[in-house]
């Protein structure tokens, strides 16, 4: 497959590409290019080392970050009830919205402003304002970095929750964490790089569309983890009607046959990978039951997560797991905090009434999230390890409806935060506006947002390509700016 | 591609494997320049300046897109341009000076300023003399110098006497000293061509006979046997409905199935099956539904156009400019289809602005969106006007004979009523029509489901009427007991006073599967203020209406209904008037059952988001027919006293029963005679309308129309006339019709061209040409240019038969030699680009299963029809699909049957790089990956059909092991074991089981790999 030609990162001047390894789990078709050719270049230096590197591919400058865990919120958490504090629309409690233009709203029965539904208190050195509805996460604003003026293209679920995973608000393009699979390799070979750690209260609507690794090649595909099942990946067990023993004499036999294959063929670097492929296999029926196995945690951890709160086991355990991948040199880590549709509702989609739906999905998200950047932070892993929290939009300073309780979607002005490896700690980089409608001053994009999260890992976002049916696509499109303001 | 020869000595210095890149590179250019203007200033330019210099605005009476003018400069009055000196030309000044106000693009613009290697490419291309080709000119039009865009013409072959292909291929081996490998032995050979062309392996017996078969026919028989079959258009049906990016499900959040989208598959297939003009094949999936004759395969074919992802959420959401966005994202798919199947042009690309690198100006992508404007997504009827005509015949006769039956019952019910309603104590002047099921609340008894005050739903006494339910605030309702009898068609009925009209989303009444997931209600303001509406699920039956606002005042009660009737229509009504144009919604009629669906009043639906209607209730009712507009008017009329179906039927006289009864068993059958009509089929093919002017998009923002645009081609295409003549409102057939005759006019390069290529690539696992859907001057040159030329004109020639391109490809030489590695020749050509030898092949996921089934004995051969579904679906507002495995004939059919759904995905099939449905995918991606060993060592199918295979082949070779190790082999790998493997393979069966063998030989590098 090196027709697509650009399938690589640049590669800085004078460096030995690190294509080997790639090379080796994507067995090349043939082509010109610059893979073919950096590879090409590469191959006597392999074949001199006689076996394949385990290191990881190389970011094209020195990075802050090695790994990313992000914690997704799908519905659309209402930054005026959480993060992003408005005096003035405390003022204008109950009066009406004038002066904003098109209504944004997805039903499109805008109500009158309404007030935050909570309170807000300062906290930390910082004096970040965050409401009670977050009395976890308050505590650790001295940790973070706010985005207050982030701005999404769609405001509809799925478009907007593929907009954060993949930059476009279509189908079929690759998710961030393919990307980074892509570009940066794995550390860990017997875990896959880009693992998705669905709620178990239910999947996101449209299921694994939302970790495609899309024209970028299958390996790079997110692995979604069934964190509350005995098998976390399909196929992952040897069928309970094989004995272990039969099984590692038939595994010894396949090896014999497989090797003799490769040896009556050889220069086909395809069959030695596939030899390969079954080693790493078979680590992996090791390696990812114990990744995912909690029991070795002490009680202290899992009850800093709230494992013990029936409220939140499922997603606290998926952020302890999300842990322990991120310690074995997992890649991207991506959390997904609520699922599509539910009764009552399984997200943060709070159109009927915010302070009912916000109260019950901040119960689950708001300790095992402040818990998962307390334990990175006491064991050292910020230095490396890069926390991104997002949802898909924002909700609307009015209510839907008049008289009633709920927000609609938003999609001009919400809020983000990224923590960890490179990140400025403590800190508010733009503005929403008076009452939170618009982003005001250093308005960050989707685009903006994925630069910025691809320059703390090294990469270059618009070096970082792959040409597909006429395009040397990007994560970023034709957009993005790194947000200089928010780097340490 | 131009290099020039500081770039060239750059390559030579690399090392010797760039000599091939020189060379090729050095077939495809014919200018020396350093910097090409194509591809690396003109997309500085695009980004940079166009948007205040280019077609939209001219600032300073400048523009940088059209050539004549650039050059001369704008209001300054002088050069903009001096060619070879880059220091003397403003526009480099403007770019790059010290002036941080002068200095280009302006810094309040918001764009960034140039970059230092921009910066030098400019400097060296006006150094050059700034060498301007004309297809960019910007003005008339000019022949392009893109090799793909030249007139195709047959070249000569190296060598008259020898296979054409071979002469060509050999011509640029010999000048590398290399020569193509000998041909493959047979076993190895009948075993590539046969999975080439059918996609499944040769059996046993078929080897043997290819084998010993010494006649000089012997392999021209075999192609023939391979492309008769049927399996043949099976296999490379697939290899497009990877490029026609073919997917079962809408995708996005509802990611909903697609039940009649299969027939386009079929169409494929068949196309492929009977070798169908290839130039037909193009014509019809661009037209067919307005070609004459009319046939079921034209309006089938035109689905190309929808059969890739829809956003039904984006499309019924309320904000008028994301609505739109979503619109010209459904359109930006289609034309990239078709720019990329048929052409080989990523068209779609000059959706914002001109393209890039290809000669395709901005106007030209809505020229051609103007040609598919009118095609939307959806389903339509597919008989033939005869089959449909005979079908509404009778279909007429029976409705009519339904009506007639109902409006007897009618009659007599409502003198019966008159009788009923008499013998009341007091009551109204004129009876309604019967209700099956009605509710009161008066305090007298409800017969048929009985119901249940909810969540502070109180009865208010009133003064004068008896009583009613009041829903004093949100949570309040009424729930009656589960439906008595199945209801399809229906009507709903209520009379309501509203609270306050800022209320939105409760529902008057409402009827709802058991569950809560299904429903039919009068909603009030959910979708449009203050607007009544058929409420359901995911707004699936729903439809925004023209209508009035309801504006009665509170407390005073306003009659609403809604019928659907069993044609699927769906009309409302307040009091008695029709509000809004009745309606069909795209999906059917729901059928509710008894002992599951109930009714709900004052609530929208059990699960649903703001449900909740506050206000009064006086009647309501639930019909179990369609009640015809005079019913709901005199309904209107009786004001909500009508009588109970158990008091009139208590008032027939004896002559009116059996007048009644009659008439029941006249509409009981003529009903059934419906039910059992059998449907006219409807595939997933796109509706059409007739669109409103398209304008072009200044930046492609829907906000930013600009001037009209008429439907047309490409005038990259030199040709052709790329103006079709037609008017901006013509016909939207029309346009399809040009715009097809467009593509297929021999005249046009590039069908040719990108066909050729295709089968040439999926013979070989690359391209001659390596980027299959991009032929422009972003994509790969060809690796043989006049070999690619001379495949598409013979193809042309031969009529468009692709049949008679595999015969010409698999002929040759070229095609059946050996895949042993040479270490020397990989040494000077490792891609093998230069085709030294037969590059081995892993199987596609769709091969890999099938060949498992074939050999365990397991393949159902039933091709055609609906799609096996290898998954249970939940619906909750959206459809998720969870896999299951089943051993049944139904999901062994081959692959290529499995419905093809965005999210539901086969972990299997999965991690052999089955495309992602909704991507164009001319190329797959070959991994090897831990994942895919896994799915090879523990998936329950692979499992099975290992035993299968196992017992198969222990009952063919009559329980003697040897025997059975050896079929084991032959039907697995295409070959006898040797005595090594037969010792191992029965020892290892003797110990453990024959299923461990088969186990492996499923898992062997050899059994995935063609060599």
């Amino acid at each position: 497959m090196s027709g697509d030609r650009l399938y690589a990162p640049t590669i800085p001047k004078g460096q030995v590409s690190p294509f080997s390894r790639r090379h080796f789990l994507w067995n090349s078709g043939g082509g010109l290019g610059a893979i073919a050719l950096a590879w090409m270049l590469n191959r006597d230096s392999l074949k001199a080392s006689g076996s394949p590197e385990r290191s990881a591919l190389q970011p094209h400058f020195a990075a802050k970050a090695k790994r990313v865990v992000q914690v997704f919120c799908a519905g659309g958490v209402s930054h005026l009830d959480t993060f992003d504090y408005k005096p003035e629309l405390e003022k204008r409690d109950g009066k009406s919205l004038e002066g904003k233009g098109e209504n944004l709203g997805f039903f499109g029965q805008p109500g009158r402003l309404m007030k935050s539904v909570y309170g807000f208190n300062q906290y930390g050195k910082s004096g970040a304002w965050v409401s009670s509805l977050l009395p976890h996460l308050s505590q650790c604003v001295d940790d973070v970095c706010f985005l207050h003026s982030m701005v999404a293209k769609s405001n509809n679920h799925t478009p907007a929750a593929f907009q954060m995973n993949s930059g476009f608000t279509l189908n079929g393009f690759p998710c961030l964490g393919s990307w980074l699979s892509y570009g940066l390799g794995t550390e860990n070979e017997n875990l896959p790089a880009f693992v998705v750690l669905p709620d178990p209260r239910g999947l996101p609507a449209g299921g694994s569309i939302n970790w495609t690794s899309g024209f970028l090649p299958a390996n790079h595909q997110g692995v979604a983890f069934r964190t509350q099942s005995g098998e976390p990946v399909p196929d992952l067990q040897t069928p309970k009607s094989i004995s272990l023993s039969a099984r590692l004499a038939d595994m010894q036999m396949l090896s014999t046959m497989n090797r003799e294959f490769a040896a009556g063929h050889p220069g086909d670097d395809a069959f030695a990978a596939r030899l390969r492929a079954y080693e790493l296999a078979a680590q992996m029926q090791a390696s990812i039951p114990e990744a995912t196995d909690l029991s070795s945690e002490t009680e202290a951890t899992q009850r800093m997560y709230g494992l013990d709160e029936p409220a939140n086991k499922g997603f606290a355990r998926n952020c302890l797991t999300a842990r322990r991948l991120l310690e074995r040199g997992v890649r991207f880590v991506q959390i997904l905090n609520g699922g599509s549709f539910g009764s009552p509702r399984i997200n943060w989609d709070g159109h009927e009434n915010v302070k009912e739906n916000h109260d019950a999905q901040a119960l689950t998200m708001d300790k095992p999230v402040a818990a998962l950047i307390q334990d990175l932070k006491q064991r050292g892993m910020f230095e490396d390890t890069l926390f991104v929290w997002s949802t898909e939009f924002g909700r609307s300073p009015a209510t839907q409806g008049l008289g009633a309780p709920g927000r609609d979607h938003h999609p001009t002005a919400f809020t983000c935060f990224l923590a960890g490896a490179g990140v400025k700690k403590g800190m508010s980089y733009g503005t929403s506006d008076e009452i939170g409608y618009f982003a005001a001053e250093n308005k960050v994009t989707i685009p903006d947002f994925h630069a910025t999260i691809l320059h703390l890992l090294g990469l270059n976002h618009e070096k970082l390509t792959f040409y597909h049916n006429g395009i040397n696509r990007r994560l970023t499109d034709v957009h993005g700016q790194v947000i200089d303001g928010v780097l340490s | 591609m131009q290099k020039n020869s500081t770039s060239m000595q750059q390559q030579h210095s690399i090392g010797r494997f760039c000599k091939i890149t020189f060379f090729i590179c050095c077939l495809a250019s014919n200018a020396i320049a350093q910097v090409d203007f194509a591809r690396e200033v003109r997309p500085i330019f695009q980004e940079h300046c166009y948007e205040c210099h280019g077609p939209d605005k001219q600032k300073s009476g400048y523009r940088l897109d059209v050539r004549e003018v650039a050059l001369k400069g704008g209001d300054m009055g002088e050069a903009a341009i001096v060619p070879k000196e880059a220091a003397k030309s403003p526009l480099f000044r403007f770019v790059n000076g010290d002036d941080d106000e002068s200095l280009m693009p302006p810094k309040d613009s918001g764009k960034p300023r140039l970059t230092n290697e921009e910066l030098k490419k400019i400097q060296t291309w006006l150094d050059e003399g700034a060498i301007w080709p004309d297809e960019f000119s910007g003005q008339k039009r000019q022949a392009s110098s893109h090799w793909s865009l030249r007139p195709l013409v047959l070249p000569a072959a190296p060598n008259a006497s020898s296979n054409a292909i071979d002469a060509f291929v050999h011509e640029k081996l010999a000048q590398q000293k290399l020569a193509l490998s000998p041909e493959t032995d047979r076993q190895t050979l009948i075993r590539r061509l046969s999975f080439d062309l059918i996609g499944l392996p040769p059996s046993p017996d078929e080897i043997d006979a290819f084998v010993s078969d010494r006649s000089s026919e012997a392999y021209q028989t075999l192609v023939d046997r391979l492309l008769a079959s049927s399996h043949y258009g099976e296999r490379w049906g697939r290899h497009w409905l990877d490029i026609a990016r073919y997917t079962e499900s809408q995708g996005f959040e509802y990611d909903r199935l697609r039940d009649n989208a299969w027939h386009y598959r079929d169409y494929v297939i068949k196309s492929f099956n009977n070798d169908k003009p290839y130039t037909e094949f193009m014509k019809e999936q661009i037209a067919g539904d307005v070609m004459e004759p009319m046939t079921q395969d034209g309006i089938v074919a035109t689905s190309l156009l929808v059969c890739g992802p829809w956003d039904q959420a984006g499309n019924s959401q309320k904000n008028a400019t994301q609505r739109a966005i979503t619109r010209e994202d459904e359109l930006e798919d289609m034309i990239g289809v078709v720019g990329q199947s048929f052409l080989g042009l990523t068209v779609n690309c000059a959706r914002c602005h001109a393209h890039k690198f290809d000669p395709i100006p901005h106007e030209e992508y809505y020229r051609i969106k103007s040609v598919f404007e009118g095609v939307k997504h959806g389903e339509r009827g597919i008989a033939t006007v005869e089959e449909s005509k005979s079908h509404n015949l009778l279909q007429k006769e029976l409705e009519i004979e339904i009506d007639r039956a109902n409006k007897t019952m009618a009659r007599i019910e409502t003198e019966a009523s008159k009788q009923a309603i008499a013998k009341r104590q007091s009551g109204s002047s004129e009876p309604g029509p019967v209700p099956f099921a009605k509710w009161t609340f008066d305090g007298t008894a409800t017969e048929v489901m009985p119901g249940k005050l909810k969540g502070g739903a109180v009865i208010k006494k009133l003064e004068f009427d008896s009583g009613v339910l009041h829903l004093p605030k949100s949570g309040a309702f009424f729930e009656t007991a589960s439906l008595t009898k199945e209801i399809r068609e229906k009507t709903l009925e209520a009379w309501v006073s509203l609270a306050n009209l800022d209320q939105g989303g409760g529902a008057a009444i409402a009827i709802e599967t058991g569950n809560g997931h299904t429903f039919d209600a009068i909603v009030f303001g959910e979708k449009q203020p203050k607007k009544w509406m058929a409420g359901s699920e995911g707004f699936s039956r729903t439809s925004e209406l023209d209508t009035q606002e309801e504006s009665s005042d509170p407390n005073t009660f306003i009659h609403v209904a809604i019928v659907y009737a069993s044609d699927n229509s769906i009309s409302l009504f307040r009091n008695g008037v029709p509000l809004g144009k009745p309606y069909t919604p795209t999906t059917p009629l729901v059928t509710f059952l008894a002992g599951d669906a109930h009714v709900l009043l004052g609530r929208r639906h059990t699960g649903g988001g703001r449900p909740w209607l506050t206000g009064e209730i006086k009647q309501a009712a639930l019909y179990d027919r369609a009640l015809s507009n005079e019913e709901v008017s005199a309904s209107f009329r009786a004001g909500g006293f009508a009588a109970t179906k158990a008091e009139v039927m208590a008032s027939l006289t004896l002559e009116q029963s059996d007048n009644h009864s009659a008439a029941l068993d006249n509409l009981q059958r003529a009903k059934r005679s419906l039910a059992n009509l059998k449907k006219l089929p409807v595939s997933y093919t796109g509706v059409r309308v007739q669109p409103p002017i398209t304008k072009r998009l200044k930046r492609g923002d829907v906000n930013s129309p600009d001037e009209d645009v008429t439907p047309g081609a490409l005038s990259a295409v030199f040709e052709l006339e790329p103006d079709f003549g037609l008017a901006a409102d013509s016909p939207e057939k029309e346009r399809r019709l040009k715009f097809a005759d467009w593509l297929s006019d021999v005249r046009n390069p590039l069908p040719a061209r990108v066909m050729a290529n295709r089968v040439w690539h999926l013979h070989f696992g690359q391209g001659l040409v390596a980027t299959p859907n991009d032929f422009g001057v972003s994509g790969e040159r060809p690796s043989h240019p006049e070999l690619l030329d001379w495949l598409a004109v013979k193809f042309a020639e031969s009529g468009w038969s692709v049949k008679s391109l595999h015969r010409l490809i698999v002929h040759s030489a070229t095609y059946r030699q050996a895949s042993k590695h040479i270490d020397s020749a990989a040494t000077i050509d490792a891609d093998n680009r230069l085709l030294w030898r037969f590059v081995p092949r892993r199987l596609e996921a769709e091969a890999v299963r099938d060949a498992m089934l074939v050999a365990s004995g397991q393949l159902s051969r039933n091709g055609g029809g609906p799609s096996f579904r290898p998954f249970t679906t939940t619906e909750f507002n959206a459809t998720f699909y969870t896999p299951v495995d089943r051993d049944e004939p139904e999901f062994n059919r081959r692959t290529v049957y499995r419905i093809n759904v965005n999210s539901g995905k086969d972990p299997l099939l999965d991690s052999f790089d089955c495309p992602d449905p909704s991507v164009k995918t001319p190329r797959r991606g070959v991994t090897t990956t831990p994942l895919q060993a896994l799915e090879l060592m523990n998936n329950a199918f692979v499992q099975r059909q290992a035993s299968y295979l196992a017992q198969r082949a222990m009952r063919t070779a009559n329980d003697d092991l040897s025997s059975a190790v050896e079929t084991a082999y032959r039907l697995a790998l295409g070959r006898t074991p040797n005595r090594a493997e037969l010792i191992r393979a029965i020892a290892v069966a003797k110990e453990r089981s024959l299923a461990s063998i088969c186990w492996a030989l499923f898992n062997s590098t050899e059994f995935i790999y063609v060599r």
